[in-house]
């Protein structure tokens, strides 16, 4: 039986398919008796979708003194 | 090119620019900066802007460059101090198993319905902003921009194992500050 630690770096190899046959099956042994890791996976494959949508839900914004200064900088240049 | 057309350029892109920076360097003044390398690039090559793409598009075509450079940039600088193996910050214990304190929970959120999604976004943010800056950089060529990690090795100039154990840690310590700050309030 692979560890815990182990199984949580697997998930990330299986993304983007680096497991073997073998690793494949160890980790689907993992989690099918391992309360922790499935959790894991599934919180990992939400923070992963969600991490990409990252600048549509922002409302940073430069300053008006930033963006006088950008400004400066285009004309200047 | 006309003083017109420099503060359109700022008024027109320069907080979605500024946005889209922002999450991935996680670094305001960083940000700041592309944004303005970025101006001055388009502005001094604007006769080679043939405008087979809108003027938006081609600015964040030079804004992701820019941003692939910057970590190319401090990868150099950083790369002396990499881990091969991953230095264990007590998430396992001695057996590899998870320690009682480190153990995913249950997240009472239903993440699909309730997450008050701006908010959601900023805790996100800030604990992205907590991993070191390899850690970072790592995380968002493949969960933001979506690179293979062949490609962000071969970028960042770091091998396989030292990729898998970033991306390992940068999960791993992501997930804890997520629980701790959002899904267990």
């Amino acid at each position: 039986m692979i560890s815990c630690k182990q199984a949580t770096d697997y998930i990330s190899r299986r993304e983007e398919s680096k497991l073997t046959f073998r690793q494949r099956w160890q980790l689907w042994q993992h989690l099918a008796v391992c309360t922790f890791c499935r959790l894991f996976n599934k919180q990992n494959k939400i923070f992963i979708k969600n991490v990409s949508h990252l600048h549509e839900h922002t409302d940073a914004a430069l300053t008006s003194e930033q963006k006088e200064s950008l400004i400066a900088a285009l004309e200047s240049s | 090119m006309t003083q017109l057309n420099a503060t359109k350029w700022v008024n027109d892109y320069s907080d979605m620019l500024y946005r889209y920076a922002l999450p991935r360097v996680n670094d305001t003044e960083a940000a700041k900066d592309l944004v303005q390398e970025t101006f001055l690039a388009a502005w001094r090559n604007y006769e080679n802007f043939k405008g087979e793409i809108s003027e938006k598009n081609w600015l964040f075509t030079i804004l992701k460059n820019k941003i692939i450079d910057h970590f190319r940039k401090a990868s150099t600088r950083l790369t002396e101090s990499l881990p091969t193996v991953a230095d264990d910050e007590s998430y396992f214990d001695n057996s590899d198993h998870w320690t009682i304190t480190s153990a995913p929970k249950n997240w009472n959120t239903d993440t699909d319905t309730t997450i008050n999604r701006k908010e959601f976004y900023e805790v996100l943010y800030k604990c992205k902003g907590k991993l070191n800056e390899i850690q970072n950089m790592v995380f968002t060529m493949k969960y933001l921009d979506g690179l293979e990690s062949e490609d962000i090795c071969k970028e960042l100039n770091i091998t396989a194992s030292n990729y898998w154990v970033l991306i390992h840690r940068a999960k791993l310590q992501l997930r804890a500050c997520l629980e701790k700050n959002w899904f267990n309030l």
